[in-house]
């Protein structure tokens, strides 16, 4: 029996964050969902990658690839990382309540607000090998593609190296927000399928409708951390954008990071502190 | 000395009064079992008693504190609460691993509890494949990993068979022989019958009879006819 005077509230000890984010971690590769996402976002990039490619230079095709525009489209073209480590989030939080595991977890861990902490960091480090994953992708084919045209490569080393670590930012802080985002809604299925529609048609829709406020929908700041032209990662009839700048990339990322810290707070204040039964 | 307090616990689903003023205790060393009928309140009062559910009044404290406050819970309190608690994906040693990590607890304890619940042969297999039994097995061995001074287990015999009774009700026995204290909920008396040093009753939430296995079987009585009696009583 413990003769110990304890402080009221969850006991939480100096070292339990590194400890919790390893848990998450051990968790999160010792099941396959992570890798096939990982392998669905490398094989999406890829195809997509190629085909975008292919089809340079060409009607409705992105520029051709003989300059920087073009190139610039290919290799920074890695969207699927983006979107699929915003998925790969959204189970790392919701999925123990999807399995019920959640009961185990907090049995292990009283303290919830640990807990999410070291699940969005889990997030971030998973999405940010999204990140590089399909960077490292989109470099390859379009570097191919342009050795194997002969062209002469228009962007220089040391922006190829930030568009990278920006795929490897974007991806760690829309894993974040997923994490964040399926700790809000425990649904998996529901928040999975929120998310491809959110990427894919809403930020389209409302990037479309409102030029002004594109820069500042999650996903597309995303993109702009990670190099991509404002629209040409978002799908369907509104990829062209007249007079609208891409947020820089200190505020494409405190954007990010305040949109993750805002959904975490109303986690913890709402579905956070829910009973588990 | 009690281990676990339960005191005035109220717990309310909307105009449904899951837990109603419930007051008990259990002594350390002795198994006790926490019975009633279905939907009696017994789960609800084991997640409040474990922290995992805020009571609307009312104390539960284990070792003299709450579930929350324990510095080590899973050094002091092992807990199965349902056997469908698991990744399906996950194996069997992948999960106890990741539980020892949750709980500090040297890795060398997950063999040791695989072969105290019979499962060493299926640990490399998924947990999605276990049968209900398997799955219960595994739940007492994550329970037992971190060695911890009290279980509390709601329904653990629910998918043994009659092998796997006897091996819990074994198992349970050498535990508070060892000092350990057991609280198991059960709705089916004859499972535990056995097993048991005290009993705790409830019924529609509230306490209908607490105390020693032997107070109510003096008469010679047998003590599923008590409880049934006991609980309907309570009905009326």
């Amino acid at each position: 029996m413990t003769a110990l005077a304890l402080p009221s509230g969850p006991v939480v000890r100096p070292n339990a964050l590194p400890r919790l984010v390893r848990i998450e971690l051990v968790k999160l590769t010792s099941i396959r969902l992570g890798y096939g996402l990982l392998a669905v976002s490398v094989g999406l990039t890829l195809l997509w990658t190629i085909l975008q490619a292919s089809q340079a230079g060409k009607a409705n095709g992105p520029e051709p690839l003989s300059g920087y525009a073009g190139q610039t489209s290919i290799i920074t073209g890695g969207v699927w990382g983006l979107i699929f480590a915003a998925v790969l989030g959204v189970t790392i939080s919701s999925g123990e309540f999807r399995h019920h595991t959640a009961t185990l977890t907090y049995l292990a861990t009283p303290s919830r607000s640990r807990v999410l902490a070291a699940k969005a960091v889990a997030g971030a480090i998973s999405g940010a090998v999204f990140g590089l994953a399909v960077y490292i992708v989109t470099l390859a084919v379009g570097l191919s593609f342009v050795a194997g045209h002969g062209y002469r490569l228009a962007i220089g080393a040391g922006t190829l190296t930030d568009w990278g670590f920006g795929h490897l930012v974007g991806a760690a802080l829309l894993g974040v927000i997923g994490v964040v985002v399926g700790s809000l809604v425990r649904s998996q299925f529901a928040t999975v399928i929120g998310v491809f529609v959110w990427t894919i048609l809403i930020e389209s829709l409302i990037g479309g409708l409102f030029g002004s406020v594109r820069p500042y929908l999650p996903y597309t700041a995303a993109t702009a951390l990670a190099g991509t032209p404002l629209g040409s990662a978002n799908f369907g009839p509104s990829r062209g954008v007249v007079g609208v700048s891409a947020l820089p990339f200190a505020g494409a990322a405190a954007l990010l990071l305040a949109i993750a810290v805002a959904g975490a707070l109303i986690a913890f204040r709402t579905t956070i502190r829910r009973d588990v039964t | 000395m009690a281990t676990i307090r339960i005191q005035g616990l109220v717990k309310r689903y909307g105009q449904v009064t899951a837990v109603d003023g419930l007051s008990f205790e259990v002594r350390a060393g002795t198994v006790t079992g926490f019975l009633g009928p279905n939907g009696a309140g017994k789960t609800t009062t084991l997640r409040m008693l474990l922290g995992l559910v805020t009571p609307d009044a009312g104390t539960a404290t284990i070792n003299g504190y709450p579930y929350l406050e324990l510095p080590e819970p899973l050094h002091q309190v092992g807990a199965v609460l349902e056997a469908a608690s698991f990744h399906p994906g996950r194996t069997a040693r992948a999960h106890l691993r990741i539980q020892a990590l949750a709980a500090e607890a040297d890795e060398s304890r997950i063999e040791d509890v695989l072969d105290l619940v019979g499962l060493s042969g299926a640990a490399r297999r998924r947990i999605g494949g276990f049968s209900l039994g398997m799955r219960q097995r595994l739940g007492l061995a994550t329970a037992l990993l971190a060695d911890p001074e009290v279980l509390i287990l709601d329904e653990p015999a629910n998918g043994l068979d009659p092998e796997g009774i006897r091996w819990l009700r074994g198992l349970l026995r050498e535990f508070a022989a060892e000092g350990g204290t057991v609280l198991v909920s059960s709705h089916m008396l004859a499972e535990v019958a056995q097993t048991i040093d005290s009993v705790v009753i409830i019924s529609h939430g509230r306490l209908v009879a607490q105390g020693p296995v032997t107070e109510f079987t003096a008469k010679g009585d047998d003590l599923e006819d008590v409880f049934f009696q006991l609980t309907q009583e309570a009905v009326r």
